[in-house]
């Protein structure tokens, strides 16, 4: 399948003649899921070429860390994926520990897997809202499953907030731990929390899961086969939905995901119905592992070098690394060579979505434009990790 | 007070329906943001006025403020005729409809022949607009919509027919009055049945989600209206939700028994109302819980399922109403 | 859980499309009679958490009157985008900021000066209504500063706190080496 399309890109910017009609879903659309350009090639509804163009959202993130200390880049990293800030921050401070080869306190371990499995919940709960209201209409039954998905988030968000004081972009990591201890109660509150958005799922689930119109648009539509997926790079629930069972807090642990159980779910179809499959499970398993954390919280302390004063104590010795994190949409890494300085010499970001976006030329021709959105949307990419 | 002549009288009453309609149809937004909201877990319009209600007041003046704007390689003439075009036929449905025993402006004997025929001319104005915007988008939507709006005119007409067979009669005043005993919609199976097929015919008839492909805004902008901004734009909104509280209140005739309740005469055409705000209602509840399809499977739709099940329910009508005369004598 | 393929065939099919269909709209409906999670803001004001992150503000010290900032500039060098600015003036018993400018309008508010702050000076207050319709009044001087102290309520979140909270837990001492309480600001 792969052999049979290329992504040969051509950008035509006007009519090439009667039958094939170049179309801009441009960088302001309602389902671009942000700023984003996908120049579309139709025969009549079909779509021929895809030439995706990126770059609107770029800002200088990897020399921004050259200029940026250790102390003060975790909470600069949120903005990559802000959707999903925790996982970004947690690849780029264990990137400094493991060339530091500082130790990190168990609590803080327990206490950043449990914040980037409610990162995982959060990050889902809004790919299902937007995907739904890609495909309904923001005036119609997608909004209606959006408004519901983003008021469990919400919850999610408020946890995060008694946790750190702020919804969306924490600055929760630092070298050598987390800034932030939880608050009294925060225990009670989760639980009550998760317990409710799994109830919630249910109906979800209720009303997408048998839905002949969710059927009809999801199923057979955008079929990113094995060998495609391999060849690629694609990471992350995508690579699971084709038949590739391979995930990085089992395959390739780190911080302290061997002390949890939890599933891997792997589905074979590869298309979109699969995709949303893998990150239904994925809801359930992070919720389940949230529950072990709060089960089995050690004491402790929650930061190996506390107290930050001075913006250069965080010296870390010369070396480089890749650390590698699963994230709510694949694998996020971050190569970091450090020189003996408190500023990185060079630091680079593997964003998720930036990989993921490379299979659209191969799986978007063939379908109509109606799947473009219903795939875009299962691919699930944030455009703060592709442009950075 | 001496007599007025009738075309006097036909005239008031024109008017009067048509003020009542637009009156009606603009509430009725509100009526559905409100719905909506609560089913969305929030409040929807609240701030203008006493919990929304001066709402639609508010958009009509902010729409007729608006820019007139209209697109330099846009066809003008044909870009200024299309609102027009697409409303009047969705005002005209409202014209053969009876509101109470006696009382409609043009109760005719081919009723529901009319109501239908002129429904279905709004397709005019929708290309109309769609074609003279000079815009891929409207163009695509036009498209669409041509092919939608023809497919599911069939089973409409198929399940429209259902009552009157039941009754005996294209006309409206006689369909309402057959249902004096029971609603057409309480026939065992085949009423039920018909009320299905006709909502879910009109709801693609009227470019509603399940089946709004032409509008999807997430792909198309808007759709075949992406150009129109102001008063035009206003014009759009107005036929559309003329069209489906006229497709309500044909619904409240046709199977729910148009103005019979408890209660004096008088009280008559407000159970219409009501009965016809509970379709709408209806609908809007489908809007709102349903993502859409894509148009070829709307297509699909249509005529692999629901014109062979509409024909299949006429036939059995017609079978059903023979059968039932030649026993009941 | 997954959605196997169905029976074939018209009827399977349709009775299918019939029950989602219904399910679909039974979830609606079931939200229909819940209570809105709407929250009638700004009659009704929104709960912040403790350590909620909001407006900066210089605090004075309210036995003596004196201001808590001595200027050390430890806040300017380690803020990520550089938005605040101090001068330090010295003094017989203390220092002092002469000038402390704070651009709002690049802040991250990510609380690192408030963490690395050795006299809680500057800290975050429980308020983000920060709107405004003219730039200038977000490029925050020292007086604007410490007048907004006296208006917000300031969160939980000062140095030392921050500084405590991520500190080893400490032992009480001389007490034999049994589980000694710690005291820590949080619990599981």
């Amino acid at each position: 399948m792969a052999a049979e399309i290329s992504p040969r890109i051509k950008t035509e910017l006007d009519y090439a003649g009667a039958e094939r009609l170049t179309m801009n879903m441009g960088p302001q659309h309602p389902s671009a899921h942000g700023v984003f350009r996908a120049i579309l090639t139709l025969e009549g509804e079909t779509v021929v070429e895809v030439d995706a163009v990126i770059g609107y959202l770029h800002r200088c993130h990897e020399k921004l860390a050259e200029t940026l200390a250790y102390v003060q880049y975790p909470s600069i990293a949120s903005k990559t994926d802000y959707v999903a800030a925790m996982t970004s921050e947690h690849a780029y401070v264990m990137a400094a520990e493991r060339i530091a080869k500082i130790d990190v306190p168990r609590r803080a371990d327990y206490l950043r897997v449990l914040v980037a499995e409610l990162q995982r919940v959060a990050s889902h709960c809004l790919w299902l809202g937007t995907w739904c209201m890609d495909m309904g209409g923001a005036l119609g039954g997608g909004a209606t499953i959006f408004l519901y998905c983003i008021r469990e988030r919400e919850l999610v968000l408020d946890l995060f907030e008694k946790l750190t004081g702020a919804r969306l972009l924490y600055g929760f990591h630092q070298v050598g731990g987390v800034r932030y201890d939880v608050p009294a109660g925060f225990a009670a509150d989760c639980r009550q929390t998760i317990d409710l958005i799994e109830a919630r799922l249910l109906e979800y689930e209720a009303m997408l899961e048998d839905n002949t119109f969710f059927l009809m648009r999801t199923r057979g539509v955008g079929v990113i086969s094995r060998e495609l997926a391999q060849e690629v790079g694609i990471s992350g629930p995508l690579l699971r939905a084709s038949g590739v069972d391979f995930d990085l807090r089992r395959d390739l642990p780190y911080s302290v995901y061997p002390d949890f159980q939890f599933k891997v779910p792997v589905e074979t179809d590869g298309d979109c119905l699969a995709r949303y499959t893998v990150r239904m499970v994925e809801f359930r398993e992070s919720i389940s592992i949230v529950r072990q954390i709060l089960d089995g919280l050690p004491e402790g302390p929650i930061s190996s070098r506390p107290g930050v004063k001075a913006v250069a104590q965080v010296r870390v010795p010369k070396g480089e690394t890749y650390t590698r994190v699963e994230g709510p949409r694949g694998e996020v890494g971050c190569y970091l060579i450090a020189d003996g300085g408190p500023r990185p010499y060079r630091m680079k970001w593997r964003g998720a979505s930036f990989s993921n976006l490379a299979v659209l030329p191969f799986i978007i021709p063939g379908h109509s434009v109606a799947d473009v959105v219903a795939i875009m949307g299962s691919v699930d990419p944030v455009f703060g990790e592709v442009d950075r | 007070m001496s007599p007025l002549p009738p075309a006097a009288v036909g005239t008031i009453a024109g008017v009067a329906v048509l003020l009542g309609v637009i009156g009606l149809v603009t509430y009725v937004t509100l009526l559905e943001r409100k719905f909506a909201a609560r089913m969305q877990s929030r409040v929807g319009p609240y701030r203008v006025g006493p919990h929304g209600l001066l709402q639609p007041i508010a958009d009509a003046i902010k729409l007729m403020m608006k820019e007139d704007i209209v697109p330099r390689e846009a066809d003008k003439t044909v870009f200024n005729l299309a609102p027009v075009i697409f409303l009047i036929p969705c005002l005209l449905i409202f014209a053969t409809i009876p509101f109470a025993p006696g009382l409609g402006i043009a109760d005719l004997n081919i009723g529901i022949l009319f109501f239908l025929a002129v429904s279905s001319m709004e397709i005019v104005g929708l290309f109309m607009a769609g074609w003279s915007s000079n815009n891929k988008y409207a163009l695509l939507s036009a498209m669409r919509a041509v092919n939608q709006i023809i497919s599911y005119d069939l089973p409409f007409l198929m399940a429209a027919l259902i009552p009157v067979i039941l009754a005996g009669s294209l006309k409206l005043g006689d369909i309402a009055a057959a249902q004096e005993g029971l609603w057409f919609i309480a026939y065992p199976v085949l009423g039920q049945l018909g009320f299905l097929a006709y909502i879910v015919a009109s709801v693609a008839a009227e470019n509603r989600v399940p089946f709004d492909i032409l509008e999807a805004e997430s792909e198309l902008v808007a759709g075949f209206r992406v150009e129109y901004s102001g008063m035009k734009f206003a014009l759009i909104q107005l036929g559309e939700y003329a069209h489906v509280l006229g497709t309500s209140f044909l619904g409240a005739l046709l199977f729910l028994g148009a103005w019979a309740g408890p209660g004096p005469e008088w009280l008559g055409p407000v159970w219409f109302i009501l009965k016809a705000l509970l379709i709408f209602l209806l609908i809007t509840w489908i809007r709102w819980s349903f993502i859409r399809i894509r148009v070829d499977q709307i297509l699909q739709i249509s005529w692999k399922l629901l014109w062979p099940a509409s024909v299949i329910l006429v036939i059995a009508t017609a079978i059903t109403v023979v059968v039932r005369s030649s026993n009941g004598g | 859980m997954v959605a196997n393929p169905r029976a074939r065939g018209f009827l399977p099919e349709t009775w299918q499309l019939v029950r989602s269909v219904w399910k679909a709209m039974a979830i609606s409906g079931r939200n229909l009679f819940r209570k809105p999670v709407t929250v009638h803001y700004p009659e009704k004001p929104r709960a912040y958490p403790d350590r909620y992150r909001g407006l900066l503000v210089l605090t004075t010290d309210m036995e003596t009157g004196e201001e808590n900032c001595i200027g050390c500039r430890l806040c300017e060098f380690v803020c990520p985008p550089a938005v605040i600015k101090v001068e330090m003036l010295k003094s017989e018993k203390r220092n002092y900021a002469k000038t402390f400018t704070l651009e709002l309008y690049a802040c991250e508010f990510c609380e690192l000066c408030v963490q690395v702050c050795p006299t809680d000076a500057i800290v975050m207050t429980k308020s983000f209504d920060l709107a405004t319709t003219d730039r200038r009044e977000l490029l925050l001087d020292k007086d604007r500063l410490h007048a907004l102290g006296f208006q917000h309520e300031a969160s939980w979140a000062t140095g030392n706190r921050l500084r405590d909270m991520q500190a080893p837990p400490k032992k009480v001492v001389a007490e034999k080496p049994t589980e000694a309480p710690v005291e820590k600001a949080g619990e599981a």
